[in-house]
């Protein structure tokens, strides 16, 4: 009964390691498992063979399967099917795949402290969108320059971005990594609009290396667009989405 | 007898009892939808509906113009103006394709999403009543027609609409419906339109079923050139069962291998034969496409917002010398600079038709790639560049060394061995590319080694659309595994794992039975 206890032991080992991955949709690579796995089975084992009778009460299934006479067809049984697994995990193991590299990107990289374009020296961490006041100030002149960052976005970023601003423009699935949504409460909810300003301005060859800078294809708009429409559709896709940008207290 | 005078009677009814009835009226608020609309809408359709909305001239086709009050797709008869509610409604809403490419869930292969995980329903109506009311639309007189007398498909009834569509459909849509017709179409607001390429059912507007299929030829697409095949009037009047049978026919010519799917990897086939030089080779039967999606160049200037390319296949071979790529993609016209017949259906002047193969010139060990598009200063790209013919001048091919966008210097192709050759086939370019694996200058050029995961990138142009330079189509990345061939040895271990476990196990017994 010991060895049941042992088997139903790994059992619990493996799925406490495996559920969680595949209840949150994010399973666990199954080469990190195995590791798991190794060190879970030996932990076992050394509780169960902490004495010598308790190893003998482990083996004691085993050992007589192979020595009582009357259990010959579970004995011949089981030594098929014991070499047959051990191929089969074999072969899974080795068998060529042709899987991609997978790709590891960070989505908001930290930004630079101070950024050049437009010919000036920007500190991010002082930067401040210069409409942002007019929400409470003048809340007319304010409604007038989302539309206008509205009008930005509708020509310059909705084939990717999307016309819900839901990242699902109909050009976005040809590209790797695919368009950032801006609908939610992780994208820019989560940064400050100096943070966009830089995405923005500086687009996919401005990203440090950690976020693959080589991939993005987020265009430079500094050389499209001025610093006041960056702005404003940074404004835009804010009041759009109903989202508050983050701010430094 | 009496049945059918009492469905006339019943019929004749319907519309008494529910003209002007409180259901309808009550569906929708033209003043919420209003509100919506100058929320949600109005940057493509323009603040009054007439489709002059900021992003209107940054795409084809354009947003409908709502003050001319006519829909292109719609279930009511072809002599009935106004389309249904549900059709109103299902066009915002959309959802209605069960396996749309991502982010199409509207208006496929347009820039008109599905609103339905946006807008509430009766936000849905309220908008229906307002796009209404720009043209005081009341409701149609006639129900929507009816799909109700299905022929099921069958080899027969595909055989008979094929025939059928030789004779009627194939001026527009193209001997093999690639929609490579041979005539210049615009719509009735002076758009240019294509006809359906229908071996892409996944890029039709509003979905791939039979009987969506059944009722565009049914009922016409208005404002266009397509016709209603159901017109009594026309010359092209076809019966009900015909338009069934074509409709199956269409069914029939789709290409789900030309839609790209999750996989980013060519695998590119190990072959004993010579490496095909052309694209008729029988050899190319042998290997598998994959498809990726062409978008427009949008990065850098110029930019282009218009394409008319939406994806192109590849196919890869190689021996232990050489290696070939076949591109096949559909383009509906033949560009051929100084013909006349091409200039006539060509959107202006013609340019040559194109497509490249983009690679790195030093294969990437770690996951630091050049740019994807046309490369940078430290990591540069080799670019294959073929081109189709003129009238005075013959293909071409170029190899093109890009350290960015403006930063590309051409060298001989005929000094590496790269040769390459294009077909054009009813609506269908397929071009093949060929290199010997290896080459002298080991830092100019790549050299292709079995088994690593090379990054591979693709371009196009179609130069009856004004492509040309960096206005084109492009791909991001995937990558292109040249695959071993599998040796024995992936069988052979692990009977070798399996025959040293049972001797344990005969050895394990045999110390038991000595004890």
């Amino acid at each position: 009964m010991r060895l049941l206890q042992f088997v139903i032991w790994v059992i619990i080992s493996y799925l406490f390691f495996k559920l969680p991955g595949i209840l949150m949709g994010k399973p666990i690579p199954s080469s990190l498992i195995l590791m798991y796995m190794f060190f879970a089975v030996v932990m076992i084992l050394l509780v169960m063979t902490s004495t010598e009778k308790s190893t003998r009460e482990l083996l004691a299934p085993i050992k007589s399967m192979l020595e009582d006479p009357s259990k010959k067809l579970i004995r011949n049984v089981v030594f098929v099917i014991v070499p047959i697994v051990a191929g089969v995990i074999t072969y899974e193991q080795i068998k060529p795949t042709y899987e991609a590299p997978v790709e590891l990107r960070s989505t908001h990289p930290a930004p630079p402290s101070t950024i050049k374009i437009y010919g000036k020296t920007y500190d991010l961490l002082a930067l401040e969108n210069p409409y942002r006041k007019y929400e409470k100030e003048d809340p007319e002149k304010f409604k007038e320059l989302v539309r206008e960052g509205g009008e930005v976005y509708f020509k310059h970023c909705f084939y990717c971005h999307g016309d819900k601003l839901d990242g699902k423009g109909h050009y976005g699935q040809g590209f790797n990594p695919l368009p950032l949504p801006f609908q939610g409460k992780d994208t820019i909810a989560q940064l400050q609009e100096s943070y966009v300003f830089w995405r923005i301005a500086t687009g996919g060859p401005g990203l440090p290396k950690e976020s693959t800078p080589w991939l993005s294809a987020m265009p430079i708009w500094e050389d499209f667009i001025t610093e006041e429409e960056i702005w404003k559709v940074i404004l835009f896709i804010y009041d759009y989405t109903g989202n508050v940008p983050r701010s430094w207290e | 007898m009496m049945g059918r005078i009492i469905s006339i009677v019943v019929v004749a009814l319907v519309p008494i009892v529910f003209a002007g009835s409180p259901l309808h009226a009550a569906k929708g608020d033209p003043e919420k939808g209003r509100e919506i609309y100058m929320k949600r809408c109005w940057w493509c359709h323009g603040e009054e509906g007439a489709a002059d909305g900021p992003a209107a001239e940054f795409m084809l086709p354009p947003p409908r113009d709502f003050t001319e009050g006519v829909y292109k797709f719609k279930s009511t008869p072809f002599d009935e103006l106004i389309p249904s509610d549900e059709d109103f409604f299902n066009m915002i809403k959309g959802g209605l394709m069960k396996e749309h490419v991502a982010g199409w869930n509207g208006m496929n292969n347009t820039s008109m999403p599905g609103w339905e995980d946006m807008l509430k329903d009766d936000e849905i109506w309220h908008l229906v009543a307002y796009i209404k009311s720009i043209v005081e639309y009341e409701q149609p007189e006639q129900g929507p027609i009816s799909v109700g007398n299905k022929v099921a498909s069958s080899e027969d009834s595909i055989e008979k609409g094929r025939k059928i569509f030789r004779e009627m459909c194939a001026e527009c849509h193209g001997e093999e419906g690639r929609g490579d017709g041979t005539k210049m179409l615009k719509d009735d607001w002076g758009y240019r339109t294509w006809p359906r390429n229908l071996t892409k059912p996944w890029t039709f507007r509003m979905t791939d079923t039979v009987e969506d299929i059944y009722t565009r030829i049914t009922v016409g697409i208005p404002g266009t050139q397509m016709p209603s095949f159901a017109d009594p009037e026309s010359k092209k009047r076809l019966n009900d069962e015909e338009r069934w049978h074509v409709a199956n026919y269409v069914v029939s010519i789709a290409a789900p291998y030309k839609k790209p799917d999750e996989n980013t990897v060519i695998k590119a086939l190990r072959i004993e034969e010579e490496v095909p030089d052309n694209p008729s080779s029988p050899v190319w039967e042998k290997a598998e496409y994959t498809s990726f999606w062409l978008v427009p160049q949008m990065i850098a200037k110029e930019r282009h917002f218009k394409p008319s390319l939406d994806s192109v296949s590849v196919k890869v071979v190689y021996n232990d010398k050489e290696i070939a790529f076949l591109l096949e993609w559909d383009d509906r016209t033949k560009s051929v600079p100084g013909d006349a017949k091409a200039e006539e259906i060509a959107a202006g002047e013609v340019f040559r038709d194109g497509v490249a193969i983009q690679l790195p010139v030093v294969v990437p060990e770690g996951s630091e790639k050049p740019y994807f598009a046309m490369g940078d200063k430290a990591k540069p790209v080799s670019v294959w560049f073929w081109q189709s013919e003129t009238t005075t001048e013959p293909q071409r091919l170029k190899l093109l060394e890009g350290k960015g966008f403006d930063k590309i210097e051409e060298r001989d192709p005929s000094a590496i061995g790269l040769t390459a050759r294009g077909v054009y086939d009813h609506g269908t370019w397929r071009v093949v590319m060929k290199r010997p694996l290896f080459t002298k200058e080991k830092d100019k050029d790549i050299q292709f080694v079995e088994g690593k995961f090379i990054p591979v990138a693709f371009a196009a142009w179609d130069g009856s659309n004004g492509e040309k330079g960096s206005k084109h189509e492009l791909t991001t990345w995937y990558w292109l595994l040249l695959k071993p061939p599998v040796g024995a040895s992936i069988y052979i271990v692990p009977i070798a794992v399996a025959v040293v476990v049972l001797v344990g196990e005969l050895l394990l017994l045999r110390r038991f039975r000595k004890d």
